[in-house]
């Protein structure tokens, strides 16, 4: 009977007490979390000093370098008016290509897409094939395969144009892929179970759920390849870049900066635009 | 009163209730009692018209002094990464200083508190439990523990029976009644199932198109009062 006796003085324990102390002597010493994270953090922290050491981080080069870009800028006015008719007419091909790539690469992404989606693809067997396919396209830069063009047919914004439109078929295809994966096909059992064939279900069930995103994705490529294809102009596929790369050759300071401003100022108004436009669409 | 795009959610609805009481709010789909309870807990301004909580207006709450209304969800929302202790401390927020919330480092007092409500909700053995990991009716206890550990005055509970099966339910609002008995807070409770309101509640509210059309002690709401509720509609 003793040891259930109450002593004066003594507080019986509470349940959430007890598990309160159960759980602070759990955490202290060298617990397996605590020897597991201080593991990981090792880990890291010798990543990023490997990582640093080939990116072969130097900020002395940095520090000596900024003063020479500031030189520049200070070089750069007044800026290059005069030839403003024929900037614009650059990034009017830039914009152009990047316009024609996306729509392109859209076009070929839907019937890719449809391969490529576990869940509703025709030809179950082409599913990895046709994910391979799409992730080497994606994995390729637009910029190599404007690269590869501009050797097989020719300089140019047509080169340029293939090469966005490769690189983005194969991301906007896997992106719809994945939409489509993760879509309720609640609906689309539905419109099956009609009688209706895979066509028609895919038409009647699934694009009017997918629209909108498809839509809405490619406006935010069309800019994003706008973006990316002023540098396509370097290797010689067409637009504003290469003017870009003309004038850094030449170390013509107003020439460049004016091109760097004129693609922000486009870049931002399409960017505000196709915002917009896909608020309204959403 | 509170319109949506010039549809009347509510009109001249006007209620109180007082420590220890637990109300519930009945009415068909549509009735505005979700508009009434955000209101009351101010995720929502009514356009016109006040709620008052211990005599002062709730829309001069700025801040911390929301802690003194808790919210019952119907979708339980918890924070499905965290374990059902770190969900309870969620309560202590309003009361603990920011740099402790961030961090999730709780004082030695705060995270008794919030064992004990796990506890009081029969849910201690799940304290490090991540809350997704749990069935319905006991995320629907941790959210509860939750608002409990907030310590508030009233708790606001929007249909937070109607996810679960009827068991889990009837448990809930056991506990919920429990907790007005003994916590001395009040209880507003918005349900689909009268016979639910019948045996838990001590006040059955009726809403019906934005106006309060009832309001009686839970033992006279009668088939009567039922079928004029919802014919009403």
């Amino acid at each position: 009977m003793r040891s259930s006796d109450i002593t004066p003085g003594y507080h019986a324990v509470t349940p959430a007490q007890q598990t309160l102390a159960d759980l602070d002597a759990a955490a202290r010493g060298l617990t397996v979390r605590r020897v597991r994270f201080w593991l990981i953090a090792l880990a890291l922290v010798a990543f990023y000093l490997v990582a640093g050491r080939l990116a072969q981080i130097d900020p002395g080069r940095l520090a000596s370098g900024l003063p020479k870009i500031w030189h520049w800028i200070a070089q750069a006015w007044p800026p290059a008016i005069e030839e403003m008719p024929l900037f614009l007419r650059r990034t009017a091909e830039t914009v152009a290509m990047a316009a024609i790539g996306t729509t392109l690469a859209t076009v070929l992404a839907i019937p890719m897409a449809v391969l490529a989606s576990r869940n509703i693809t025709p030809v179950p067997s082409l599913y990895y094939p046709a994910r391979w396919f799409l992730n080497a396209l994606r994995g390729i830069d637009s910029f190599i395969f404007a690269l590869l063009f501009v050797a097989a047919v020719g300089l140019g914004p047509f080169a340029g144009v293939l090469g966005i439109a490769l690189h983005t078929w194969g991301s906007a295809a896997k992106f719809f892929a994945d939409h489509i994966e993760n879509a309720n096909l609640g609906p689309f059992d539905a419109v099956r179970t009609t009688g209706a064939n895979r066509l028609t279900t895919i038409a009647y069930a699934l694009l009017p759920d997918v629209l909108p995103v498809l839509l809405s994705t490619t406006l935010f490529w069309w800019e994003f390849n706008v973006r990316a294809s002023t540098v396509l102009g370097v290797v010689g596929a067409g637009g504003i870049g290469q003017e870009l790369k003309n004038s850094m050759d030449l170390l013509d300071f107003p020439r460049l900066f004016t091109i760097i401003a004129v693609i922000l100022v486009v870049v931002t108004a399409l960017d505000q635009f196709s915002g917009w436009l896909r608020r309204r669409l959403a | 009163m509170k319109t949506f795009k010039g549809h009347v959610a509510l009109a001249n609805v006007s209620l109180s209730i007082v420590e220890h009481e637990l109300v519930a709010v009945l009415g068909p789909s549509g009735a505005g009692k979700t508009t009434l309870f955000r209101c009351i807990a101010g995720l929502l301004k009514p356009d016109s018209g006040s709620v008052q909580l211990d005599g002062a207006d709730i829309g001069q709450y700025i801040g911390r002094d929301r802690r003194r209304i808790a919210f019952v969800f119907q979708q339980f929302n918890l924070v499905a990464r965290l374990t059902a202790l770190e969900n309870v401390l969620a309560g202590r927020l309003g009361h603990v200083p920011t740099w402790r919330g961030c961090l999730r480092r709780f004082e030695r007092s705060d995270r008794l508190l919030a064992l004990e409500c796990l506890d009081r909700v029969g849910l201690l053995g799940q304290a490090t439990q991540r809350s997704d990991t749990l069935s319905g009716g006991q995320q629907q206890r941790v959210a509860i523990a939750r608002a409990l550990a907030q310590q508030p005055r009233l708790i606001v509970a929007d249909e937070p029976v109607a996810s679960l099966d009827p068991n889990s339910a009837g448990s809930i609002m056991a506990l919920l009644r429990q907790i007005a008995r003994s916590d001395g807070v009040a209880i507003i409770c918005s349900l689909h199932q009268p016979h639910f309101a019948r045996s838990y509640a001590d006040r059955i509210i009726g809403l019906s198109r934005g106006r309060v059309v009832l309001d009686l002690p839970a033992g006279k709401f009668d088939q009567a009062a039922d079928a004029q509720l919802y014919r009403m509609s």
